[in-house]
């Protein structure tokens, strides 16, 4: 047995010509332990071919025929590294309008003609690089170039499809807001880059503020065509492919702008700090560790990557294995090293519970301290490795692969023979070279370390490993008192809150869409405000709030429906407390069921209440009133401002009237209110801010 | 005044969505069938288990896929969930392999491997750099011979299968509408097999024995009753001897038995509603019973699936989504949860847009696909789903391990490996008037099911 076995592995892959029909093994023969790798002969990655255009545009044809298939793939140093930093997003607008309609075609056309002929094409942005990238079958190899020259050198930015990328942009940056991961990696870029352009993220503001000019503008400076880099893998000669080239491309002329990007450079850490993004309630925090390291070409790569492996790549990775199979902390934790053209980065993430994040950034740090002053063992050294080397031959199985292989080689100025020579540089990675390059590339005690979680659970203790700063999600700096929501005292002018009946009529870019009529009256020794809201058949809804003379919350009750599905709260206040239910819609559609039982800090008002309230307020030219608002959908307590911004007059189906214009900072939609400045101190208008929907007074 | 949760939805409800455009038909390349035949070698060792081997030298890799003829379809009343909890024991470590090992070993060799298991099969798959051919076949064949099926194994494997019901059903938005609400569609006295659902009930899970389980095993998961797929960087030669080394010892077992299903179509339309407190926004799924894989009016509905559902210029995404605004997104489906020797499903799921009721929701689905009963497709919408479908058949031969799949699926479904050498023509031989008459057979109202998905408690 052992002796086939040695045959085998000396050998090779080879024609065992002498083999006769071998009996099979009996049961007692079977090998107990895995075999030994067979010979395996040097990877082997196509050859490629290169060009120059005319125009000064690279090409390099890697020539596959085996299958009747074409990868396309033109990249532009055009990445969000060349966006003004008032107009963060820019980058990947550009990227993703180039398809949608150019030439003669809309974006249906463009859709349809690829989608035709059963091919791709797809556009990207990266930190560096733009690319553009057609996959065909050969047979289409003029279509794809056709289709490329026109998203690159004409497209047409047409102002629907701008408005259809920003809605659904600004819709998944609001998502974003209510995802932790997003939330973290968001701070980590911000906190680890400063003011370079790697450490910006798109933001309502920047996305809102692009118009087709700047598309316009970005596309002229960084969209040209010397230095532009074309790969083509599959099923072309370099002479066909020079001859599409010329014929798409060839009268296309012009260099990249030669301004200089403001990329003032991050500064490193001395000393670890954390940054804790403090997001009350959650129950979960998010890690991530890190460092800046070094850009792209810096020998010390492979070694990095081998170490890397070994600390947290995957299921086999240390952080993995310890976090979540030996303590049970996460469902995972991983490492990953980040490559840019510029500095580049290494980080190290988990998802923990609350109540272990100390616990899991202590060991967390551990480990990356580990990999830079220990040997790894040996087997598990191999094993990482082997793991690495042997992949390669996968990554290059598709012509795609192969395109993009070439392209990211190029793009980051490795060096030519970078993709051939990349499993034997690997290979070539020893213990101490590892170890080395882990000690440079990961550094414990000199990280930055974000935790978005529940500050209120985790200051004190997080403070106990590295310096801590607060910041809230937007970024805004928080002290520690900033951490437990205040009792705010409302100071009312109680005079002017009489029973009264509010109509307003709901108008959605003008156009009437419902009513909203909220009623103030005596209930017992105390007050019901009773708000029924009609929003065309999308939502109907009933509230009632009771509260005391001294404004102490008693109760909320709603019931209602939002698209055909059930709304309810359920809340008594009481004893400092609110308990009860709560189905309410959420930001991205739809409803959720919470259980309410949190503290209610005192004067903290029922959110659905703030309106009965309003005229009672000493409002006055520059007044600003923190108010305690108890989110009963929500189930917590925040504070919102109410700041007087200006004087107005306002005209609404009641009337025109001298106004007080009202801003309410603080909660999840921003919202504007005008006030009547006379008794009996009337709601006039409410506008949502960013949405084109205002309630007006009726008369 | 609106609590800030209903100000948010109304936002929200507000923002501008999408404009339509007509869409104007795609211009295609002429229709010239692919023609590179693959050469597959074919043997049977003499403990039944069929081996078939494609020699590929363009790249250094090799896939390793072995398929058994099992499924949740050969579960029977009170045992249901066996075909899915066995596809968990087999990672559960064998005499010489610990548990978790089997994919540790293959990743640390550069590989991966995972496993699936559908209604009618239950496959295993592995690509590593082809010098480690020798690795993947001794841990399949390890682990036929000495599986480790004990209590503990047994008790924490039910555990997953747990969890992976709340993760991927319970916990999923649609997830119990997707997978058991269409269920309804077959005949639980007639058609058992396809009646239940994959994942199968807690209550049979819990109540399995051990010797339940190593008798499932010793009766489906035999020599015989298994097909052993490899492509790629490989010695045919040096193969063949190494499977027969390895697993030609592992002895045969009697055929299994074969489930029947005898399932009527055109029963009368079925109407659910389901209430769904994971789902944030209401969804409709419309359902029809379709024939066979193998039937010959597959090739059109395939195609006609691509016409309603893939990419941006299909119907769906067009007429639901940009010009009527209906749905926020679709997804249609031939079979989603697997090919079948026996009656299939087809599925439309829409999702609906904001200020969309699902009643109208789905009136507009059901109205788009009877549209193509009654007036058919285009040629421009024909010869796009024909082009769609050729450059996937090409696309699909780049890689082994897509290949051991397709070559796979030709040997259970297509009645035998060659035919992916001859299936491209029965799609490009697909007519007009084909479309037309597979949508008027199949979709009907007779035939349907209709699941209106509701967010919220029940």
């Amino acid at each position: 047995m052992r002796t086939i076995h040695m045959r085998v592995a000396a050998v090779g892959v080879g024609v065992l010509s002498t083999i006769a029909a071998v009996g099979a093994l009996g049961g007692q023969q079977f090998p107990s332990a895995p075999p030994a790798p067979l010979a395996m002969r040097p990877a082997q990655f196509p050859p490629f071919q290169q060009a120059v255009l005319s125009n000064g545009m690279q090409l390099v044809v890697v020539s596959n025929a085996r299958l009747p298939i074409l990868s396309v793939s033109l990249a532009f140093k055009a990445g969000n590294f060349y966006e003004p930093a008032e107009k963060t997003g820019l980058a990947d607008m550009v990227a993703a309008l180039v398809t949608k309609g150019a030439g003669s075609r809309d974006a249906e056309a463009v859709a349809a003609t690829i989608e035709g002929v059963g091919g791709t094409l797809l556009a990207a942005a990266g930190a560096d690089f733009m690319t553009v990238d057609a996959g065909v079958l050969s047979e289409n190899a003029p279509l794809a170039f056709e289709l490329l020259a026109d998203a690159v050198i004409r497209p047409a930015f047409a102002e629907k499809e701008i408005e259809i990328y920003r809605t659904q942009a600004l819709s998944a940056l609001q998502l974003e807001q209510s995802q932790a991961d997003a939330i973290a990696s968001r701070a980590f870029a911000r906190e680890l880059y400063g003011a370079h352009p790697y450490g910006r993220r798109p933001t309502e503001a920047t996305v809102k503020g692009i118009t087709r000019a700047d598309l316009l503008a970005f596309q002229k400076a960084w969209l040209q065509p010397r230095g532009a880099l074309l790969v083509l893998a599959g099923d072309i000669t370099l002479a066909r492919a020079r001859t599409l080239a010329e014929a798409a491309f060839g009268k296309w002329t012009g260099a990249p702008s030669t301004m200089s990007v403001a990329a003032a450079p991050p500064r490193a850490r001395t000393a670890s700090e954390i940054v804790l993004v403090h997001r009350p309630g959650s129950v979960q925090s998010n890690i991530i560790v890190g460092n800046l390291t070094w850009p792209a070409g810096d020998p010390r790569h492979f070694a990095s990557v081998i170490a890397n492996k070994v600390l947290g790549a995957g299921t086999d990775g240390r952080l993995f294995v310890i976090l979540r199979e030996e303590k049970g902390w996460t469902y995972g934790s991983q490492s990953a090293l980040t490559r840019y053209k510029g500095q580049g980065y290494f980080s190290a993430t988990a998802e923990v519970r609350t109540e272990v994040t100390d616990s899991s950034l202590t060991e967390m740090l551990k480990q990356i301290r580990r990999i830079g002053t220990e040997l790894v063992p040996q087997k598990e050294f191999t094993d990482a490795k082997s793991a690495y080397v042997g992949r390669f031959p996968r990554d290059i199985e598709t012509a795609a692969q192969v395109a993009g292989q070439v392209t990211n080689a190029r793009l980051l100025g490795l060096p030519a023979n970078y993709v051939q020579t990349l499993g034997a540089n690997l290979a070539a990675v020893t213990r101490t070279s590892a170890q080395a390059a882990a000690r440079a590339a990961m550094r414990a005690d000199q990280s930055l370390i974000v935790v978005v979680g529940d500050g209120t659970k985790l200051y004190d203790k997080l403070k106990a490993i590295a310096p801590v700063r607060i910041v809230r999600v937007d970024g805004q700096p928080m002290s520690a008192d900033d951490l437990t929501v205040k009792a705010v005292a409302l100071d009312l002018a109680m005079d002017r809150l009489v029973p009264r009946t509010d109509s307003l009529g709901v108008f959605v870019q003008g156009n009437a869409f419902g009513f909203q009529r909220g009623v103030l009256e005596r209930s017992g020794d105390g007050w019901k405000y009773t708000d029924d809201t009609q929003l065309g058949p999308i939502i109907q809804q009933h509230t009632e709030v009771t509260f005391g003379a001294d404004l102490a919350m008693r109760q909320v009750v709603q019931s209602g429906k939002a698209q055909g599905m059930e709304m309810k709260i359920d809340v008594a206040y009481g004893g400092g407390r609110a308990k009860g239910s709560a189905t309410t819609p959420q930001p991205t559609g739809g409803v959720k069921t919470i259980q309410v039982d949190a503290e209610l800090p005192a004067g903290a008002v029922d959110d659905n209440a703030v309106a009965a309230l309003l005229p009672a307020f000493k409002w006055a030219a520059g007044a600003k009133f923190p108010v305690t608002v108890f989110q009963s959908g929500k189930g917590a307590p925040t504070t919102v401002t109410l700041s007087v911004t200006g004087e107005e007059s306002v005209t609404v189906p009641a009337g025109t009237f001298a106004a007080w214009k009202i801003d309410m900072a603080g909660s999840e939609q921003p919202v504007q209110f005008w006030v009547e400045k006379a008794a009996p101190y009337r709601l006039l208008k409410i506008a949502l801010v960013g949405q084109p929907v205002e309630m007006r007074r009726m008369k | 005044m609106l609590g800030s949760r209903t100000r948010v939805l109304l936002g929200a409800a507000c923002a501008a969505t999408t404009l339509g455009a007509q869409a104007r038909p795609a211009v295609g390349g002429a229709d010239v069938p692919v023609r590179r035949g693959i050469a597959i070698d074919r043997s049977v060792l003499p403990n039944g288990l069929t081996l078939q081997l494609v020699e590929d030298h363009s790249s250094q890799v090799v896939a390793v896929s072995l398929w058994f003829d099992v499924g949740s379809r050969d579960e029977v009343k009170g045992k249901t969930g066996f075909a899915h909890l066995f596809e968990h024991m087999m990672f559960q470590g064998s005499t010489n392999v610990k548990k978790g090992e089997h994919s540790q070993l293959i990743e640390r060799a550069g590989g991966s491997d995972n496993a699936n298991t559908q209604y009618d099969i239950t496959r295993y798959y592995a690509v590593v750099p082809s010098n480690r051919i020798n690795l993947v076949l001794w841990l399949e064949a390890e682990r036929l011979r000495t599986l480790a099926v004990t209590p503990e194994n047994l008790k924490n494997q039910i555990e997953a299968v747990k969890e992976e019901r709340r993760l991927r059903v319970d916990n999923q938005p649609y997830g119990t509408a997707i997978w058991e609400s269409t269920l309804a569609m077959s005949d639980p006295n007639t058609c058992f097999g396809y009646a239940h659902s994959l994942i199968g009930s807690m209550d049979d899970l819990n109540a399995s024995s051990v010797d339940d389980v190593k008798a499932f095993f010793q009766r489906y998961y035999a020599p015989n009753n298994g097909t052993l797929t490899i492509v790629g960087d490989i010695n045919k030669a040096e193969v063949k001897w190494l499977v027969s080394e390895y697993f030609g010892a592992i002895p045969r077992q009697p055929a299994p038995p074969r489930m029947t299903c005898e399932q009527k179509f055109n029963t009368g339309a079925i109407e659910t509603k389901v209430n769904d407190d994971k789902a944030t926004l209401p969804a409709v799924i419309v359902q029809y019973r379709v024939p066979a894989t193998g039937h010959a009016d597959t090739p059109a509905l395939d195609l006609l699936t691509s016409i309603l559902g893939a990419g941006e210029s299909s119907r769906f995404n067009r007429i639901l989504a940009r010009e009527a605004k209906v749905a926020l997104g679709s997804q249609l489906f031939l079979n989603p949860f697997g090919p079948r020797r026996g009656p299939g499903q087809w599925l439309a799921l829409g999702i609906a847009n904001q200020g969309v009721t699902p009643e109208a929701l789905r009136d507009r689905m059901i109205l788009e696909i009877e549209k193509v009963a009654k007036d058919g497709v285009t040629p421009a919408e024909l010869e796009r789903a024909k082009n769609q479908y050729r450059a996937s058949k090409v696309n699909e031969r780049q890689t082994a391990f897509s290949l051991t799949e397709v070559i796979q699926h030709a040997t259970f479904y297509l009645g035998g490996p060659e035919s992916v050498n001859t299936d491209l023509d029965r799609y490009a031989a697909v007519t007009m008037d084909d479309i037309k008459r597979v949508a008027t057979a199949y979709f009907r109202r007779d035939n349907s099911q209709t699941i209106t998905i509701v967010p919220g408690g029940k």
